[in-house]
């Protein structure tokens, strides 16, 4: 395989190196420039963190082979300005707090310095449009656009460089803009996340994954795998040397699966290798022989008696199940004028951080193992490692790295077992990086939910009685589940005083991707069937939406139904800021003919439209949909 | 991943040609390289080895473009992006500006070329209904007992089938010309998941021209994509509106005739739903483009109410 010799100049400087054939320019910019600042999120051109210009284009170094980018200049986020300094981009992403996880941040500083460059007075469409091929997971990008917009007025002189400045707190640091301290690492794409950190001789990792959902293991082997030259090890459930296991409630999960297969993207074996090509191939050399199972992807079915059973100490499928009971639930129903009845279903969701999972594990001198990862809980990670490694806590360390992204999926150790494992087979620090595939295909989602809500209410909109059951999707393990029932049923009904209820919500394994924890740990899903119920009831009433929250919202010194006294309640005053902000018709839910009047206005954001840049004719004034 | 043990940049198309018939089955032809390296990933191709790769966004016979003659040629390297920038291409293609913003983003446009899209015959290609409603037609060159022979195809007769065309192991797809359209208003409806970086689930192109008084369709053109196995030309909808006045009521009552195109694998009656909708907004838009008065959006929201 004759190796390119690629000629460019980066940022400024020439550079003369040999790359492989099927180099991508991402790979030779981080790999072999060390120039991290360019991130993968997706490899596949959707993200748009591995921006940069080449020949004055901004491109996605992702989809660019390196030998397509010979001989022409290259500028990356290194290159905007120079070392210790920013650009006024830069300076104002540092302003308005648009970085937060930072992940993004470098790919969107180079989009809004190209889309500042293509035209210096583009107007907020144009920039959100030029900005359109990179995606922030943070943000909701309101930060993002505020910071181009208020560059593109300081470089165009309208406004002075005072505005880059940061606001000073008149008195208090609540309800000031405070600038943020890792800002300044993050526009410049110098902060390294795991999977931008190197150390000499390292290995790359590469991970092997169940094709089944439930599968008896019969047999591994991994003979042909080790052979291969440039493999350094290959590890399997039996490397394991402690008490192999881990979870946040209940350690069911095994480093790599250990017997069998619980769902499609398990891991099963691992190899480490001097690079990723010659890793891939050696997984494709283990041998896997399973014995299928018969699955279950509903948790409902999953609850029957008779339904496969996925861990032999759950035989019920049941992670967890909290009930709660207050009042006297049959009385309540009783006391009812009408009693409403719906069902209510959530999905799965993935959190989609912008990067993916990556680690890297070494042993010191002292025989200490080290692992580096974006972990959302280090501490807890620590303890668990330290078992399932046989070693004494002083043993195990764990670094957290920057995170670039977590919403609660990173809260599980699903790798770091792994890198850790290998990195004390070979003595040699070991590095993974998930694809995005990887990534979503591995790693915990949001609970599915199903929810049978049942509500009693008197005429005048006073809740009399609830009775609410969730039954959620866990998935192969039970990670956050526990925690996630707990919460959801801790929240089930609102901020709402109710008399009379009955909660029961149930986490159920099931052979489909695990779920684990992700902001509102499960208040999401019972939040949204507690406020579409209430919207329901308010139609069947004939009262207005607002009204009935206000007959049933908890007030300053309730006590919740599990017994926590609330203090203070802001209900009352967010429903009247929300009303006033919607613009809110009054009557019920359902009062509305074809049109309506509280669209379309100046806070409102229009339908999706592109081609700002030449569609300078005004587009007809919106108009209020039926 | 996308391994290769070569990549050529070649630098003239006898060259490429040389190369693709040396290497005949063990290498592919790269332009933008925007779709072979996401194809080569896990959930679609895997890892892929494809001994040669054989780059062409080199060779300056295929670049650029001409318009004579009333046929505008547009060499195989021409970027998506260049319709948004090229004061004559808009002016010649006046629907192009409105597909290539919406396909992809910036970034991407700047590598992706218009021919690649067409090659790759996506049956959600949004090159493709523009190029159908233009009367495209694709220039392909192979190499003969080494001479260069060239023929051309109607697109509509080129794409054959999800990822098929009529093109040959040892054929490169040289240029793509259409009818000039200038003086015609242009548009193009898509819809996805996403603004940027979506596939379409529908997609709607459509040209139009209006007579002196204003009033009268006079010439319309609509191809649609993304609700079948190729994008498709909808000449019935176009006799329609030919030569009739100007009425909400017809462009909807024609619009109509879409649905029955449907024929995906998939969200099939969503596709029915809405396609009419695009085909209707597209034919609008385009009239409105070229100088006809805007429709009421009032009207249309209460007859859809």
């Amino acid at each position: 395989m004759p190796d390119l010799e690629i000629q460019l100049e980066v940022n400024g400087r020439k550079v003369r190196r040999f790359a492989k054939p099927y180099q991508r320019l991402i790979d030779f910019l981080r790999d072999d420039l060390d120039l991290t600042g360019t991130k993968e999120g997706c490899g596949a051109g959707e993200c748009g963190t591995c921006s940069v210009f080449v020949n004055g284009k901004l491109v996605k170094s992702c989809l660019m082979p390196v030998a397509k980018a010979n001989g022409a200049k290259i500028e990356t986020i290194e290159g905007l300005a120079p070392p210790g300094e920013l650009t006024t981009i830069q300076r104002a992403f540092y302003k308005t707090g648009a970085s937060q996880c930072g992940y993004c941040i470098p790919g969107m500083v180079m989009a809004a310095t190209a889309a500042l460059r293509e035209n210096p007075n583009a107007d907020v469409e144009e920039i959100k449009e030029r900005l359109g091929g990179n995606i922030c997971r943070c943000t909701g990008y309101a930060k993002i656009i505020e910071a181009v917009e208020i560059a593109r007025d300081v470089i165009a002189g309208r406004i002075g460089p005072a505005a880059l400045e940061p606001e000073s707190p008149v008195k208090s640091y609540i309800g000031s803009n405070v600038r943020r301290i890792d800002a300044p690492s993050k526009v410049s794409g110098r902060l390294r996340y795991a999977g931008d950190m190197v150390m000499p001789g390292m290995l790359h990792m590469q991970v092997l994954r169940s094709p089944h959902p439930h599968a008896l293991i019969k047999s591994i082997d991994t003979s042909a795998a080790e052979a291969l030259e440039g493999v350094a090890c290959v590890i399997t459930s039996a490397d394991v040397p402690g008490k192999d296991g881990f979870g946040v409630f209940i350690h069911d999960q095994p480093v790599m699966a250990r017997g069998k297969v619980r769902y499609v993207g398990e891991a099963v074996a691992a190899v480490a290798a001097e690079d990723i090509v010659t890793a891939r191939k050696a997984l494709s050399l283990i041998k896997v022989e399973y014995e299928p199972l018969p699955a279950i992807f509903d948790p409902e079915e999953a609850m029957r008696p008779g339904a496969p059973v996925l861990h032999d100490y759950a035989k019920d499928n049941i992670v967890k199940h909290i009930p709660i009971r207050k009042g006297d639930i049959e009385k309540g129903f009783a006391e009812a004028d009408i009693i409403v009845e719906e069902k209510y279903e959530t999905q799965q969701v993935e959190h989609a951080y912008l990067e993916p999972e990556a680690g890297l594990a070494y042993v010191d001198h002292d025989g200490v193992v080290t692992v580096i990862s974006p972990s959302q809980n280090i501490t807890h990670h620590r303890h668990m490692l330290a078992e399932i490694l046989a070693k004494p806590i002083n043993k195990v360390r764990f670094i957290m790295s920057p995170v670039g992204g977590g919403f609660g999926g990173k809260e599980d150790m699903i790798y770091q077992g792994m890198l850790a494992i290998a990195a004390l087979k070979t003595h040699r620090p070991v590095r993974l990086v998930f694809t995005r595939e990887e990534s979503i295909i591995s790693t915990a989602k949001r609970h599915p939910a199903r929810i049978t809500y049942r509500m009693g209410l008197k005429r005048n909109g006073r809740i009399t009685a609830v009775s609410f059951k969730m039954i959620s999707d866990g998935g192969a393990y039970a990670m956050s589940t526990e925690g996630v029932m707990r919460k959801a049923a801790i929240l089930a009904c609102g901020p709402y005083d109710i008399p009379n209820l009955q909660v029961d919500t149930y986490g159920v394994y099931t052979n489909n991707t695990p779920s684990g924890a992700f902001r509102t740990f499960g208040a999401m899903q019972v939040q949204f069937a507690t406020e579409a119920h209430l919207d329901l009831c308010a139609e069947k009433l004939g009262l207005d939406p607002f009204e009935i929250r206000r007959i049933n919202m908890m007030r300053d010194g309730a006590l919740t139904h599990t017994k926590q006294k609330l203090g203070s309640v802001s209900l009352g005053r967010v429903l009247d800021a929300a009303e006033k902000a919607s613009r809110w018709e009054k009557g019920p839910p359902n009062m509305r003919g074809p049109y309506r009047s509280d669209l379309g206005g100046e806070d409102t954001r229009p339908p999706c439209t592109l081609g700002a840049r030449f569609r300078k004719v005004e587009t007809p004034a919106r108009q209020e949909v039926a | 991943m996308l391994l290769c043990d070569e990549y050529l940049t070649v630098t003239t198309l006898g060259e490429a040609l040389a190369e693709l018939q040396a290497h005949r089955g063990r290498c592919k032809i790269v332009a933008g390289a925007t779709d072979i390296l996401p194809w080569a990933r896990e959930g679609r191709a895997g890892d892929v080895h494809v001994p040669v790769l054989i780059d062409i966004s080199r060779i300056p016979e295929l670049s650029g473009y001409q318009v004579s003659n009333g046929r505008a040629r547009l060499g195989a390297n021409v970027v998506f992006q260049r319709f948004l920038t090229d004061d004559l291409l808009r002016e010649h293609l006046p629907c192009m500006p409105y597909c290539a913003v919406w396909f992809a983003d910036d970034q991407i446009r700047e590598q992706a070329t218009l021919a690649g899209n067409i090659v790759n015959a996506s049956p959600a290609a949004d090159g493709t209904p523009p190029l159908l409603a233009m009367d495209a037609e694709i220039e392909i060159a192979r190499l003969v007992q080494g001479s260069i022979e060239h023929r051309s195809l109607p697109l509509s007769e080129f794409v054959l089938g999800p990822g098929k065309t009529a093109l040959e192991p040892d054929e490169i797809v040289t240029a793509i010309t259409c009818t000039s359209m200038a003086g015609y208003g242009g548009s193009f409806q898509k819809v996805g998941r996403r603004r940027s970086l979506v596939i379409s689930t529908v997609c709607a192109a459509a040209l139009a021209k209006i007579d002196s008084s204003g009033q009268v369709i006079e010439d319309v053109r609509v191809a649609v994509g993304g609700i079948g196995p190729v994008p498709m030309r909808l000449k019935d909808v176009e006799d329609k509106l030919k030569g009739e006045r100007i009425s909400q009521d017809l462009i909807a009552r024609v619009s109509a005739l879409a649905a029955d195109r449907v024929a995906s694998r998939t969200r099939q009656e969503y596709r029915r739903s809405v396609v009419c909708g695009f085909v209707q907004a597209a034919i609008e838009e385009a009239l409105v483009a070229c100088g006809a008065a805007a429709p009421g959006s009032t009207q249309k929201e209460a007859a859809h109410a």
